[in-house]
């Protein structure tokens, strides 16, 4: 599914208006341990997680992740957006806990397999 | 915790119950060594060798109204999990310090925080005590002395609301200006530290 479409389908807030859209998401990664992520996450994973800061961007681009998912109504640091715009990655919230958001990801076919 | 001024304000918390009437916050960055180091220092009560010995089991605490004491255990393993530690000393009737030390640019390194916001609590909500904190970064180093600020002060003192904001922004200014690592910055792509 297209990120856009899942954003709609979530009521998902694009917290960087700027950001490519168009990517298709099939894959998702959840942590807030950034080492895990970028040892375990694979290249086009939404990634789900509380972690606000600038280095989400980094593990984001390292990784080329095709966006980031902010849990419980959490709001990006202003430094973090000014990057996230610079590099074009997409960064989303949504007022729901992890759990309950990786498990609508899911049924809407995205999946955590490796 | 996401952020070390929780975990900071969470110790400062412990040492308040162990009625202190001073408390030192000091943070050093080195930057050649890779290291940062948190340090809470307290003239409070203090604590037995054997209690010492528990206070990092999560299912320790000294309040009744809980069944866990998580400050100290959670420190430890922010700590631990990007390459550092944690020491405890404690002497009963001369104080406890705390020394927390971590790899300051390990990807999992806990940012920094609001620790103008930490200090602003613990002081304003605490005015009769008094706090010390000091952050240093390769030399450079930013104060907040609470004995400087009741003389300043005079008769508003600490409890004052005014303070709370005023000594809020004080913290996050000062820490700018030194070039506070508010996160890790392993990230060449996002480009390195400006090196004071």
């Amino acid at each position: 599914m297209k990120l856009k479409e899942l954003a709609e389908r979530l009521n998902l807030e694009l917290t960087t208006p700027n950001a490519p859209m168009e990517a298709e998401v099939k894959t998702g990664y959840s942590s807030d341990l950034l080492s895990d992520v970028l040892a375990n996450s694979i290249e086009g994973d939404l990634w789900v997680t509380r972690q606000t800061h600038l280095n989400i961007v980094a593990i984001a681009v390292m990784r080329d992740l095709s966006g980031i998912l902010l849990v419980n109504g959490a709001q990006p640091d202003p430094d973090t957006l000014e990057k996230a715009a610079e590099k074009m990655i997409p960064i989303f919230r949504t007022t729901l806990p992890t759990f309950e958001i990786v498990g609508r990801l899911h049924q809407l076919g995205i999946s955590g397999q490796r | 915790m996401l952020e070390l001024s929780m975990h900071i304000l969470d110790i400062a918390q412990n040492s308040l119950r162990a009625q202190a009437k001073g408390v030192e916050i000091r943070v050093l960055e080195d930057l050649g060594k890779d290291l940062l180091r948190v340090e809470v220092l307290d003239d409070g009560r203090g604590m037995s060798p054997e209690t010492v010995k528990r206070v990092t089991d999560p299912f320790y605490t000294t309040r009744p109204s809980r069944v866990a004491g998580l400050g100290v255990p959670f420190l430890k393993e922010a700590a631990e999990q990007c390459g550092g530690g944690l020491e405890v000393h404690s002497r009963e009737g001369k104080g406890t310090r705390i020394v927390a030390t971590f790899q300051l640019d390990h990807f999992d390194r806990a940012p920094l925080g609001d620790m103008g916001e930490t200090l602003a609590i613990l002081i304003t909500g605490n005015p009769e005590v008094e706090f010390l904190y000091e952050h240093r970064v390769n030399g450079r180093t930013y104060r907040l002395d609470t004995r400087e600020m009741r003389e300043i002060l005079g008769p508003v003192g600490l409890g004052d609301p005014s303070v709370f904001a005023f000594i809020r922004q004080d913290v996050q200014q000062g820490l700018k200006a030194i070039g506070a690592a508010t996160f890790p910055q392993t990230m060449n792509l996002l480009g390195g530290r400006e090196n004071p």
